[in-house]
């Protein structure tokens, strides 16, 4: 059974409205939001979301350090298999801190992780997408919501499998 | 619902979405049609007040007379200066939302749109003066074409001369002038040529049409696509359709209303001014389905009718996380915002919740539809209110004491149909929270015994 690790804002955890930007750091170790969505694909791979972290978006801007710090802590305390940062869609904070999340994770624990957004975010996009694994989303509302979820969770196996995948997954990533 | 029915669904529908969201004809009237959304808000909130259903209000306000006018005369004029030209501001927008889209100017793109539109426009009215026998003819535009009537020609009309005149520049047939003369000028300069070439075209189109039995081109698009695609669009089954077909989208988490909206919310708006038009002159209202009645009556807290599945979730549900998730989302709600159990409960993707979500709006619409049909509801009187008006406040503006009632009585309704839905999620929710707690975990994962 792969282990799975999901980080969230305030909107995609269910907490609040985009405007609940000051929703502080929490988790739930029960699956949340786009977990929820990702249920028949998580089964495919033989996968479970055991813990779904959170924090509003202004939350993790006004200290990203002290933020991102807590959650690579709590990510390598909990060890999961692999780590997913998003869908963020065309939010754009919440498609800086997938990212900026994503790639601190890498940095400083062994834990792998991936992040997700739309084509929207090009400036992100093109500063991490050479460091990081950014699978493709459509924007909020736009059509491919469910292969979106259905590549995460092919990736997610992918790199939780360890083996030398990379070309493997960059076929879902920007 | 089994996947790989979901998939075969899924497969057979995202084309058409998909064709929708990224037609350019389809973004452009959209868009545009958003332009002139805020001028009749605030052209209805003054015929709301001019009509507003108390008698002796009414009475007051035709019978006093400031400067040889009555009050309701004036109030009147701002309904004339935006519900009946409406077609004005939807050209103008549809003409620069298209231009954008062919990466043109868009200023000229308006103003092609318009002059193309004004083009085939008859400036002339026909009036039969008291006394008289024989009609007269005043030259005038007439507000016949500009109010509703004209709208489609103007979608029409938009959509060629933006068109030519993208055609005529790509031809590079325009005048180039030396750099150093300042770019506004240069722009003026060299939208000559294009203008010329809509101008030509839309020339020639007049004096096909007055050839014709029809006389000119706004007479023949009414009667020959305005006035049939109002009824198709007037009918109960159609309206249960683009509803059907939103709702199926939103649950594959796409906006289906705004999908829907680029097709089918020129023919609902159209349909609501006639019905004001009625209102002003005190005439019984012709149609049932308007803009209104989508956006006030098939649903309540946003698509889904998803205020009743958060009465449900925070009266009657248990577990944790639904709870805590109706509190945070029902003020939004009570405003028709619906995001955060879009995604956060969620009901993308979530084949429980799928069935209310779709069953719920298709029943406000019918029994709405029933209930005017009887005459036991007011037809809403086309008076226009922003989508974020709470329900109960834009049922009683714009139907009446019985149009609030419909709607506490809808949102129960849909409560009702939701709640076995949720109650078991509930159910599953509170086994989860029952396990960890026996398992002495606590739900919530605390980030703050960590320490660096």
């Amino acid at each position: 059974m792969i282990k799975i690790i999901a980080i969230y804002d305030q909107i995609q955890s269910g907490m609040g409205t985009k405007d609940d930007k000051m929703l502080a750091l929490g988790g739930k170790n029960v699956p949340i939001g786009p977990s929820i969505m990702m249920e028949p694909y998580l089964k495919d791979i033989n996968a479970k979301v055991v813990a779904c972290l959170y924090c509003g978006t202004e939350t993790y801007l006004r200290d990203k350090e002290t933020v991102s710090k807590k959650l690579c802590e709590k990510v390598q305390k909990l060890h999961p298999d692999v780590v997913i940062c998003g869908p963020a869609f065309n939010y754009k904070d919440y498609a800086q801190m997938c990212a900026e999340i994503t790639d601190s994770i890498s940095l400083s624990t062994d834990v792998p992780a991936i992040a997700s957004m739309s084509a929207e975010n090009q400036e992100i996009i093109e500063k991490y997408k050479d460091r990081i694994y950014i699978v493709k989303c459509p924007k909020k509302g736009d059509v491919g919501l469910n292969s979106t979820l259905s590549n995460l969770c092919k990736a997610a196996k992918l790199l939780a499998d360890n083996a030398d995948s990379a070309g493997d997954i960059k076929q879902y990533c920007f | 619902m089994k996947k790989s029915f979901m998939d075969k669904l899924e497969s057979k529908l995202m084309p058409v979405a998909q064709y929708i969201s990224k037609n350019k004809y389809l973004i452009s009237i959209r868009d545009g049609f958003l332009i002139s959304m805020p001028l009749l808000v605030v052209g209805s909130i003054f015929m709301l007040i001019s009509n507003f259903p108390i008698q002796p209000w009414i009475d007051f306000l035709r019978n006093t007379n400031i400067g040889g006018a009555s009050i309701a005369s004036y109030f009147s004029n701002v309904t004339d200066a935006t519900f009946s030209i409406m077609s004005i501001f939807v050209v103008v927008g549809i003409g620069y939302n298209y231009a954008k889209q062919e990466k043109t100017n868009m200023i000229f793109g308006s103003a092609v749109a318009l002059l193309s539109w004004f083009l085939l426009m008859p400036f002339s009215t026909s009036f039969i003066p008291e006394g008289a026998t024989e009609a007269i003819t005043v030259p005038s535009i007439p507000l016949e074409w500009v109010g509703s009537k004209g709208i489609f020609l103007g979608i029409l009309c938009a959509f060629l001369s933006v068109k030519i005149y993208k055609f005529v520049e790509d031809k590079g047939w325009t005048i180039k002038m030396p750099s150093g003369v300042p770019p506004t000028v240069g722009q003026s300069f060299a939208a000559l040529f294009p203008i010329t070439g809509v101008i030509i075209v839309f020339f020639i189109i007049r004096l096909i049409f007055s050839f014709t039995p029809w006389g000119n081109a706004f007479e023949f698009i009414y009667k020959i696509l305005q006035v049939p695609l109002q009824s198709v669009g007037d009918s109960l089954g159609t309206m249960l359709g683009v509803y059907l077909f939103a709702h199926i989208l939103w649950f594959f988490g796409i906006h289906g209303t705004n999908i829907t909206d680029s097709v089918f919310r020129p023919i609902l708006y159209a349909l609501s001014a006639e019905n004001l038009r009625a209102l002003e002159v005190g005439q019984p209202l012709p149609h049932i389905i308007n803009t209104q009645f989508q956006d006030l009556f098939a649903t309540f807290g946003g698509a889904g009718s998803t205020l009743s599945l958060l009465i449900a979730m925070f009266f009657f549900c248990r577990s944790k996380r639904i709870k805590e998730l109706g509190k945070i989302s029902i003020v939004p709600g009570i405003f028709n915002i619906n995001e955060p159990i879009i995604f956060g409960l969620p009901i993308v993707l979530n084949p429980i919740i799928a069935i209310p979500f779709i069953l719920t709006p298709m029943v406000n619409i019918l029994i709405s539809w029933i209930t005017m049909n009887i005459g036991l509801v007011p037809i809403c009187n086309g008076v226009i209110m922003p989508w974020t008006t709470p329900p109960i406040i834009s049922g009683f503006l714009s139907s009446g004491w019985q149009g609030a009632l419909l709607q506490v009585f809808l949102i129960a309704l849909g409560v009702v149909i939701y709640y076995p839905f949720i109650k078991t999620i509930d159910k599953q929710y509170l086994k989860d929270e029952a396990e960890v707690e026996a398992d002495g975990n606590d739900e919530d994962v605390s980030l703050d015994d960590l320490t660096f």
